[in-house]
This record gives structure tokens, C-alpha cells and sequence, in this order.
């Protein structure tokens, strides 16, 4: 039987929409109910701002905020260090072994961190780095870069080894080949490891609870606290949600035309 | 300027494939020398190792007498064209061309002469603030030429610079890169796999074919006087008609001179004194094969030229015409004479046939036994077993 175009159109359409309402569904119900207070919530109907009043009242928002945008920010400046100039040496670099350090690093992506959060907390203990910003910035850096370096590897495969022998012809070694050749090319890998690992840190709790005193929590860790009473209050939760969810957004946002965007075109035939 | 010696170079990859075999070869002072031969032959390889991309096994190279083997590729002074261009694709075209001056700590007024100069040579003026995605592929070719006229370097390095180009576009950069050598003097190696941009290009050309030199020489004498079987087949197109022959003494011909023919088939062809002048170490292959070459050229339509000469016309049933517009390829069937492929091996794919290049006003028409002239004056004869032209 043929499908007339038309209706397999339709039929497509029809089907986005369903994926597309089932997607956006938990965000509606989110923003819905953070505008609530209990009785509304219950009641589903009417809507107030005593979310929002109750979510400032018991969190220091400001503060948590600013918590995981400095854990954020130095985790992943240390993992882009690591996995750009590593991915670099193993993607254009021959040396004896390079494949199995590379099968190394991959392979620890396949431990789960729940595995080895006490033998690392143990060891940042013995450094004394436990109840600090440096402790769970050093655990956010070593449980995000095997993938890193794993997607920056990859990336750098796909430049043309000409390209970098070229800049090797005109005069340069291949500390600054990396820097001014490699590295603005990988423009939008990078933008993907920020992208990505600002959403996984940012959203993690287990590292955060585990590491930070009260005083440096995350706004996910403050988030979780909200629910530990013996009441929950879910328009505040929600608020605090859509607060938490807001800097993903704009990361998002200004890292998306790099992550669309290919800069290698045009760099051969 | 500079002078590059490859004295018994050797790359020998580390799964044991050798590339590169014991290659002598010397580039004199702004000379272009051109690197030719098949895929897979070394050539590529031989030219990474003079741009030091290629470590190389063993053997010297050096420019202008000094032993670069150690020196790093950026210490050589050397600019080179590769295949892809190899533009860096975030920087504009003026940033191209001038990142490699940059880094060299040149003043910028200098640079940006440098870069003007180049950009007015190669006409990319109007295409200096443009990126390299946004320029057509010959722009992209002259903008890899101009990355590298603007070092000055002491010599330029070309692989395959014009294989991305269609047709016209490789014919038109082609003649425009032999002159731009030409007026700036710089000793050039320039790899390709296509024997005509060899032999338009090079003041010398060199055969390559297994990581061995098969020979070296300006391109007409490639041409006229091949050292080998497979110099023969590769250079010329069509390629040399190569055919098992037999060398025999003739009967008292017409002048009651004596003199060795060549025997292919069922066809006899008289040797001419002059060549036979040329080729003293003929008279050892008295009696025995040899691989006789004829360029396509070389016959011609009887009928045409008029040949009084019954020595050299051979009847030849024609198998194919092939219309050129300036010529005309006829193939013609050769009886029971093997066809001898280019490495000296019977090719059993082909019919034992012959090319024949012909004056397109030849009315030869397929299914006819027209007569050919050959032009005996031009004979090639290669030793059977180790497919050397026998010369002396």
C-alpha cells in the first residue's frame, strides 16, 4: 500500500507531537506548580507566589547558586585542560603505547562513580581536602575527563594530519600547533565537553553532599535539603527547580552555535 | 635557492614495508624535479622525507651539502603544497599566507608586502579577508602556493598540488605553476602520479615505480630513449606499444645489404643502419626474444604517407577507431605475438594488439587488413628477462 505523501507528513507531525508533549510536560508541570502554595498544589487549582517565598525563606539561593557556578567553572576548566591537550597527543601524536593509554582512559568510563566514592573520599581525606570547594572540584575533574578526552581525541582524529603538518612546515612545534591550529578548530568539541559536563556537575548531588560542608553546598545539594524535613513543600521544590535549571539554559544557549556550527569547513578540497 | 642530495635513501615503515628504496637523486639549483610514478610507488613518502615529515631509515639527504636527517622539519626552510591545500580553515586568506611569517618574527610592514605581492601574483587580492570555505577550489590551490612563496623559502615541496582540480582547471594552474617556478628560481620537488603534468613541468623527471628510481632525465629524453620496460609503458599516452619479438638476420634485401629484423607475429621489420648505429649491443641479441616498443606515433596510415619502403609496412586487421578530433587511435590486431605489460610480464588481459596514433584524415575503418607504416628510425628493443633497453 502507498502512503500518500501528504498524509505520511501528517502522520510524522502527529508523532513529534506526542514525543515533543511528553518532553515538555515535566517542565509545564514544574513552572505550573512552583506558582502554587500547599492547599493550590493539592487542590491543583489557583496559583500564588508562596513557592518562591517559602524556597528564598529556607535556602540561601544566591549563595548555592554561586557554590556550583565555582565548582562548575573549575571542574571544567581542569578537565578541558586535561582532555584537549591529552586528546591532542593521542588523536596526532605518535608514540609507543598511545593506544593502550588510550584504552585506559576509555575503560574509566565504565566505573561507576557510586563504586568508588568512598575509596576516593578516603584518599581526598588523607590530602585533607574533604569539606572544601578544591576536594569536589578535584572529583567532579577525574570522574568527567576520561569522556572528555575520549570525545576530544575523536574530534582530533577528524582534523587532516596535513593540516597539521602544515603548520608544522611554517614553523611551528606542536606545543603551538596545539595552540594556535588544534585547539581553535576543536572550537566546537570544546563547547560539547562544557555543554555537557556543566549539565552532569551541575545536577549532581552524590559528590556535592559528600564533599562540601553546609556553608559551600550546591543549589542541587541545597535542593535535596528542601525534601529531607518531614514535610515537603513541592511548589518550593519546583521553584528551586526552575532556579537550578535556569544556568543550564543560558550555557546552553551560548555554547548552541558552536555546537551546530562546523569550523572545519573548507580547510581542504 | 638550495641543492638537494638524496644519496641512498631508504624509509623502511615499521611493518617492514619499504618505501622508499635506496634512492639516489640530486635537485640542482633552481631546478624542478619531478617525482612521477603510480600509486603506492614512494614518491610521496620520498618528499616527506626531504620536508623531514618522514624519518628517514637510512641514506642522507642533504640541501645544499649539509645532512638534514636530524634537522626538524621547521629548521629546514622549506615550504611545502600539499594535496588537500591544507589551509587553516579559521583564518582568513591574508592570515594564511601570512601565519608562517608571523611566527618567524618578521616586521609586519614586511609581511604584509610579502603577502601583497604574492596575492597580486596569483591574483587572490580581491579574496584576502575571505575564508577558505567561501573560495572555489583553484582559489583554495593558489592560496596553498601563496602560503608558501611568501617564506622565500630555499625550496618548495609539492605534492600532488592539482589532483583536487578538475580537468581545464589543472591544465590552467599547471602552466601557471611552471611559469611562477620559472621566474622565481626556486628549486622545486613536485610529486604526481600523472605523467603529462611530468613532463610539461619538470627540467627533469624522475621515474619511480617499487620505492626504486627507474630512471631520471630531462623529460624528452625520458621520452625518446626510456631506460626500462616500465619507463616505457608509463611514460606517453597512449602508452609504447610493447610486443615479444625476435631479433633474426635478413635475407640480402633489395640493396643487397644484410641486416638484422625484428620478428613479431607474422610481421618482419628491417632495422635501419642508423639505428642499428645507435643500439651496438643489438648484434648480442642475434637470434634470441627481445621486447621490441613502438610508440603509437610511430605508425601511421600507409595510404597516407605514400612509404615506398615494403620493409617497414606491415597489413594490420583493425579492431577498433577511436575518433580524438585532432587524431585518430586505430588498434589493430597482431597476430600470434604476445602484448608485454609495462612490467615486463605477458599481459594476458589484452589482445595482442597495437596502438597506432594516426592523422584523423585516415579512412582506415574497423574490419579492414589496412597497411601501417612504422617508422623504423624510432625502434625501442628491451632485454626479455630483465627488461632493460638494450642500448649498448
Amino acid at each position: 500500500m502507498v502512503i500518500p505523501r501528504r498524509l505520511s507528513t501528517w502522520g510524522l507531525f502527529a508523532a513529534m507531537i506526542v514525543v515533543a508533549v511528553i518532553m515538555l510536560y515535566p517542565f509545564w508541570y514544574m513552572i505550573d506548580n512552583a506558582f502554587r502554595n500547599g492547599g493550590q498544589f493539592d487542590r491543583q487549582s489557583g496559583h500564588s507566589f508562596a513557592g518562591w517565598h517559602q524556597l528564598f525563606a529556607n535556602l540561601p539561593v544566591a549563595g548555592q547558586l554561586l557554590n556550583s557556578t565555582l565548582v562548575c567553572a573549575a571542574a571544567i576548566v581542569i578537565i578541558l585542560a586535561v582532555s584537549t591537550t591529552a586528546g591532542f597527543a593521542f588523536a596526532k601524536l605518535q608514540y609507543r603505547g598511545s593506544g593502550t593509554i588510550f584504552l585506559l582512559v576509555v575503560s574509566a568510563l565504565m566505573v561507576p562513580l557510586q563504586s568508588i566514592i568512598i575509596p576516593e573520599y578516603v584518599n581526598l581525606a588523607k590530602f585533607n581536602l574533604t569539606n572544601s570547594y578544591a576536594g569536589a572540584v578535584l572529583v567532579y575533574a577525574a570522574l568527567g575527563t576520561p569522556f572528555a578526552t575520549f570525545l576530544m581525541a575523536t574530534y582530533y582524529r577528524g582534523i587532516s594530519d596535513e593540516l597539521i603538518e602544515a603548520a608544522v612546515m611554517d614553523g611551528l612545534g606542536y606545543e603551538r600547533t596545539f595552540l594556535n591550529i588544534a585547539l581553535p578548530l576543536s572550537l566546537p568539541a570544546i563547547a560539547t565537553v562544557t555543554v555537557l559536563q556543566f549539565i552532569q556537575i551541575w545536577d549532581d548531588l552524590l559528590v556535592g553532599l559528600l564533599f562540601l560542608p553546609a556553608n559551600q553546598r550546591t543549589i542541587t545539594v541545597g535542593l535535596a535539603t528542601l525534601s529531607a524535613g518531614r514535610t515537603t513543600s513541592i511548589p518550593a521544590l519546583m521553584a528551586g527547580s526552575i532556579v537550578s535549571a535556569i544556568p543550564a539554559i543560558i550555557v546552553y544557549l551560548i555554547f548552541q552555535r558552536h555546537l551546530i556550527k562546523g569550523l572545519t569547513l573548507g580547510m581542504g578540497r | 635557492m638550495a641543492r638537494i642530495e638524496l644519496d641512498s635513501v631508504t624509509k623502511r615503515f615499521s611493518d617492514g614495508t619499504v618505501a622508499v628504496n635506496s634512492l639516489d637523486l640530486t635537485v640542482g639549483d633552481g631546478e624542478l624535479l619531478v617525482l612521477v610514478g603510480p600509486s603506492g610507488c614512494g614518491k610521496t613518502t620520498a618528499l616527506r622525507m626531504v620536508a623531514g615529515l618522514e624519518e628517514v631509515t637510512s641514506g642522507t639527504i642533504s640541501i645544499d651539502g649539509l645532512p638534514v636527517n636530524n634537522v626538524e622539519p621547521r629548521h629546514r626552510d622549506i615550504a611545502m603544497v600539499f594535496q588537500s591545500y591544507a589551509l587553516y580553515p579559521h583564518l582568513s586568506v591574508y592570515e594564511n599566507m601570512a601565519f608562517s611569517l608571523k611566527y618567524r618574527k618578521i616586521a609586519k610592514s614586511e609581511i604584509k608586502s610579502r603577502v601583497a605581492e604574492a596575492a597580486r601574483v596569483l591574483e587572490l587580492e580581491p579574496y584576502l579577508e575571505r575564508k577558505p570555505r567561501q573560495l572555489s577550489g583553484g582559489q583554495r590551490q593558489r592560496v596553498a602556493m601563496g602560503r608558501a612563496i611568501v617564506r622565500q623559502p630555499r625550496a618548495f615541496l609539492m605534492d600532488e598540488p592539482l589532483s583536487n582540480l578538475d580537468a581545464k582547471l589543472r591544465v590552467q594552474m599547471r602552466a601557471e605553476i611552471g611559469q611562477l617556478q620559472r621566474s622565481l628560481g626556486v628549486t622545486t620537488i613536485y610529486v604526481t602520479h600523472d605523467q603529462t603534468e611530468a613532463m610539461t613541468l619538470g627540467t627533469k623527471v624522475a621515474v619511480i615505480s617499487g620505492g626504486v628510481l627507474q630512471q631520471v632525465a630531462a623529460p624528452q629524453d625520458l621520452y625518446r630513449r626510456p631506460a626500462n620496460l616500465f619507463v616505457a609503458g608509463f611514460i606517453g599516452s597512449p602508452p609504447m606499444n610493447l610486443i615479444d619479438a625476435r631479433l633474426e638476420r635478413a635475407d640480402a634485401g633489395p640493396g643487397g645489404t644484410l641486416g638484422p629484423e625484428v620478428v613479431f607475429g607474422p610481421h618482419r621489420l628491417r632495422i635501419p643502419a642508423s639505428v642499428l648505429a645507435e643500439h651496438p649491443g643489438l648484434d648480442r641479441y642475434l637470434g634470441k626474444e627481445i621486447v621490441l616498443g613502438i610508440r603509437p606515433e610511430h605508425l601511421t596510415d600507409a595510404s597516407l604517407v605514400g612509404t615506398s619502403d615494403g620493409g617497414s609496412v606491415i597489413d594490420l586487421p583493425i579492431k577498433l577507431r577511436e575518433e580524438l578530433g585532432s587524431e585518430v587511435h586505430v588498434h589493430g590486431a597482431i597476430g600470434e605475438a604476445a602484448h608485454v605489460g609495462a612490467d615486463g610480464s605477458d599481459d594476458v588481459h589484452s589482445l595482442a594488439s597495437l596502438v597506432a596514433r594516426m592523422d584523423p584524415r585516415t579512412k582506415i575503418a574497423v574490419g579492414d587488413t589496412a597497411p601501417v607504416a612504422v617508422d623504423a628510425d624510432h625502434l625501442h628493443f628491451f632485454d626479455r628477462d630483465t627488461g632493460a633497453s638494450i642500448r649498448r
